[in-house]
């Protein structure tokens, strides 16, 4: 051994990102050794008359597939029973649906099981609680719950808390009809119960462990987005999405005229370069500035 | 003696001399003093009774004796408000409080919860006499007063009519009270603690109860008992509103009505009856004879040997009965929607009253939720769980667990009103019915109000043959609820469900704890 040896620059942990939509190969560079073994192994395996992993593998493939498949026909009967509503919100819904279900279908499969994101199921109804100012409706949230209900088995309640009164009736119903099996809440995987109060910042309540509420209606969204797909993992990504969210929730909803005009600017300009806020996929921001610039300037979209 | 000595003593006496002779003449400057001032003041006596221009605007009339009917209106404190200002009204009302001061007497006159400021001074209408005359009337007697209403600049904080006060002008006293009371009404309204800390005096429950008439003059009585009759009209209205019934039971019983014990025997003639200690039977009995929904408001008797404010051992049930169609569900919302009308006709017609509650009994406003929250036994179960309660699946709430829980579910709805489903049916009853999808569970329910149950009922058993099995898997004397069997075997409405609905609904408000002796409540 007359040379020095290194340590290997990049570890052999290091998984790069690979797309799922094309046919996946093995890596011919790392693990060379071992591929040789396994090729041993399947040989001895054929020779006991057992079943060759490659098919395996594609039969693992091909009901990926079909289920895949089982989703977009989900999609589309989803579609099938809002298109017949002429509403701009539930426009809105669909195409976010969609657009949200098809990038997270494909990407990030499994990261749906709700019990890796808000613990484990201990046999009862996980009840998400939001507080909500009837003067200041949560248009996000109410797509959001939409949304999650083409996703999970969703029980939603409407309450009317005492410390408000004369609640107009469109906001009892915004949820929807009751479910047929409202009766038994058992049946339910998460618990969506809305509750109209005098409360001066939109609030969730969640976890009975810390009971610390959950303020402000972008906070709130981010949460419910999570429950669906994740955040880009990409950090600068990341950022851009949360920096739309806060702009669209603090200058369009509650800023100054000025301060408005500068955002649908860039609102402009942005989707002028890309088809949604943050690049190429569908994300929270584009669903909370459509709601922020519906909720201000509803005839602004109609024009559109 | 010395001369030095002898002298002084001579000068000692001298000095003393003098000092008598000085005490003396001030002696009888004074009683000059004295008989002018006697003289002065008879004089002042004798003109002031020969001038005294007021001398019928004040005295005590003769006792009323329906000599005449007068067209007076009399004004009522509670509508004495700045728009009746610069009139000129009559009024009847009980002396509150009386302060004399100089030329001027401030009275506060109380007519039931309400109270007004008024005053009496020396001018063109009163003389000094009627102002002395106002001062010596003793506190908690009636008088008919004259005044004017007049706008005030400065909010009257110690008085409910906050904006105005009377200036009388005329003033007769129609009752006497006697001069010393058995209890201050200021005393038995102050709240618990709030005398000890600053020296003030509080009036114990017993001078309270042995004094009624006056305890029931405060101001708290009087909304707690308007706030009683404010409960019992809501119940009454929603349910004749949604089709109920009201039905009359008999309070004499032949038989005890549930199990048997904890009922009080009364004499009979020459046998012995019961109190009832629940109108059960008879809304059965209705509801098999297609009465469809009834309920009834009475007293309930129960020999309960226990001091807490659960058991009482007479109270005004409020109770419901219904059959349903599909789903027991249906009682539910039945039961929830009738409470929240309550609590919300509580909340609209009678703040003023629950303001007055608090004062003395403070608490937090109650909140609710419409419609009503329900929560499954095992959703409650995994809050207490998170919050580090080891309890089993099939484990009753102990009475510490109830409150936590109520506490969680307020903490996270926000709700002091909720109903707790789906209870397993290993803790309840052997005739409550199996849930449909699991079996562990039951088609029973409780209802919490600040972390306390207050109602409980569960959807029963109608069926002769399931119901033998229950017995038996209770292990259960099957001999000894033969008639019960029976009863569904010879033709009971295929669904129905009953439970008792104890009148604990007034915890809606807060309740001073109340003495055996005085559980009649006035409905």
């Amino acid at each position: 051994m007359s040379m020095y040896q290194v340590k290997p620059v990049c570890g052999s942990l290091l998984k790069p990102d690979l797309p799922t939509c094309m046919y996946t190969l093995p890596n011919i560079h790392g693990q060379q050794g071992n591929s040789c073994t396994s090729d041993l192994c399947s040989e001895h395996a054929l020779q006991n008359g057992e079943v060759d992993p490659a098919v395996k593998a594609l039969e693992a493939r091909q009901d990926e597939i079909l289920r895949k498949l089982y989703e977009l026909k989900a999609a589309v009967d989803g579609l099938a029973k809002t298109v017949t509503t002429p509403d701009a919100d539930l426009d809105l819904t669909v195409s976010s649906s969609l657009s949200s279900q098809s990038p997270s279908s494909t990407t990030f499969t499994g990261v749906t099981n709700l019990d890796t994101l808000i613990g484990k199921d201990l046999g009862a109804l996980r009840d998400i609680v939001i507080n909500a100012n009837p003067a200041q409706p949560p248009l996000t949230l109410l797509v959001l719950h939409s949304v999650l209900c083409q996703r999970y088995r969703v029980l939603s309640t409407v309450h009317v808390h005492s410390s408000v009164s004369n609640v107009p009736p469109q906001l009892l119903s915004c949820l929807g009809p009751r479910h047929a099996d409202s009766y038994a809440r058992q049946m339910f995987q998460l618990g969506f119960t809305l509750i109209w109060k005098d409360v001066p910042k939109l609030q969730m309540k969640f976890s009975v462990q810390n009971m610390c509420p959950i303020e402000g209606e972008a906070n709130v969204a981010r949460f419910l987005f999570k429950l669906m797909s994740p955040y880009p993992s990409d950090a600068a990504l990341a950022t851009l999405v949360d920096s739309w969210v806060d702009m669209a929730f603090f200058q369009l909803a509650e800023g100054s005229a000025k301060e408005r005009a500068a955002v649908l600017r860039a609102l402009n300009s942005a989707l002028g370069r890309s088809p949604w806020l943050a690049g190429q996929e569908f994300s929270l921001a584009d669903m909370a500035c459509y709601c922020c610039v519906f909720a201000e300037r509803p005839c602004l979209l109609y024009s559109l | 003696m010395t001369k030095d000595e002898v002298q002084g003593a001579m000068e000692e006496d001298q000095a003393q001399s003098k000092k008598g002779l000085k005490k003396q003449q001030k002696e009888a400057e004074k009683a000059v003093k004295k008989a002018e001032k006697q003289a002065k003041l008879a004089a002042d006596q004798q003109g002031s009774e020969e001038d005294d221009f007021a001398k019928d605007r004040y005295g005590v009339p003769p006792m009323v004796q329906s000599q005449q009917k007068l067209d007076r209106v009399l004004a009522r404190v509670e509508d004495l408000s700045p728009e009746k200002a610069d009139q000129l009204i009559w009024l009847r009302a009980r002396v509150h409080t009386s302060r004399a001061k100089g030329k001027q007497c401030f009275l506060v006159l109380r007519q039931q919860q309400f109270n007004v400021q008024a005053l009496v001074a020396v001018g063109d209408r009163a003389s000094k006499q009627m102002v002395k005359f106002a001062a010596n009337i003793t506190k908690e007697s009636i008088v008919d007063v004259e005044a004017s209403v007049r706008k005030v600049e400065q909010k009257i904080e110690s008085c409910t009519q906050q904006d105005v006060e009377l200036h009388i002008e005329r003033i007769f006293v129609i009752s006497q009270s006697e001069a010393r009371l058995p209890l201050q009404l200021e005393d038995a309204v102050r709240p618990d603690g709030e005398g000890e800390e600053e020296g003030r005096a509080t009036v114990n429950q017993d001078t309270k109860l042995d004094n009624r008439v006056i305890d029931l003059r405060t101001t708290t009585s009087q909304a707690i008992f308007r706030l009683q009759s404010g409960v019992c009209k809501l119940f009454r209205d929603t349910l004749t509103n949604k089709g109920f019934v009201e039905i009359q039971t008999p309070k004499i019983i032949s038989a005890a009505s549930e199990g048997g014990a904890n009922v009080f025997t009364v004499s009979y003639f020459k046998t012995s009856a019961y109190l009832a200690q629940s109108p059960q039977l008879y809304k059965q009995m209705c509801i098999c004879a297609d009465f469809d929904k009834v309920f009834c408001v009475g007293p309930v008797f129960r020999a309960e040997d226990s001091n807490t404010h659960r058991h009482l051992t007479e109270f005004v049930g409020l109770d419901i009965e219904m059959a349903f169609s599909y789903h027991y569900h249906e009682v539910i919302d039945s039961i929830t929607d009738t409470m929240v009308q309550i609590f919300k006709g509580l909340r609209e017609n009678f703040q003023t009253e629950i303001l007055t509650v608090n004062k003395q009994y403070p608490s937090e406003p109650f909140k609710f939720l419409e419609p009503t929250l329900r929560l499954e036994y095992t959703e409650a179960l995994a809050m207490l769980h998170q919050a580090g309660v080891e309890m089993g699946d099939e484990e009753d709430l102990s009475t510490p667990n109830e409150k936590l829980l109520g506490r969680l579910v307020k903490e996270k709805y926000d709700t002091d009103f909720y109903v707790l489903d789906k209870y397993p049916l290993a803790v309840r009853p052997f005739y409550t019915m199996p849930d449909p999808n699991n079996a562990k569970y039951s088609n029973s329910y409780d209802m919490f109000m600040r972390g306390e149950e207050i109602l409980s009922g569960a959807q029963r058993v109608h069926d002769a043959q399931l119901l033998t099995e229950r017995a038996m898997h209770h292990q259960i004397d099957l001999e000894k609820i033969k008639s019960y069997i029976d009863s569904f075997r010879y033709g009971a409405p295929p669904t129905w469900r009953r439970r008792h609905w104890p009148g604990e609904s007034v915890h809606a408000v807060p309740r001073p704890p109340q003495h055996s002796s005085d559980l009649h409540v006035p409905t």
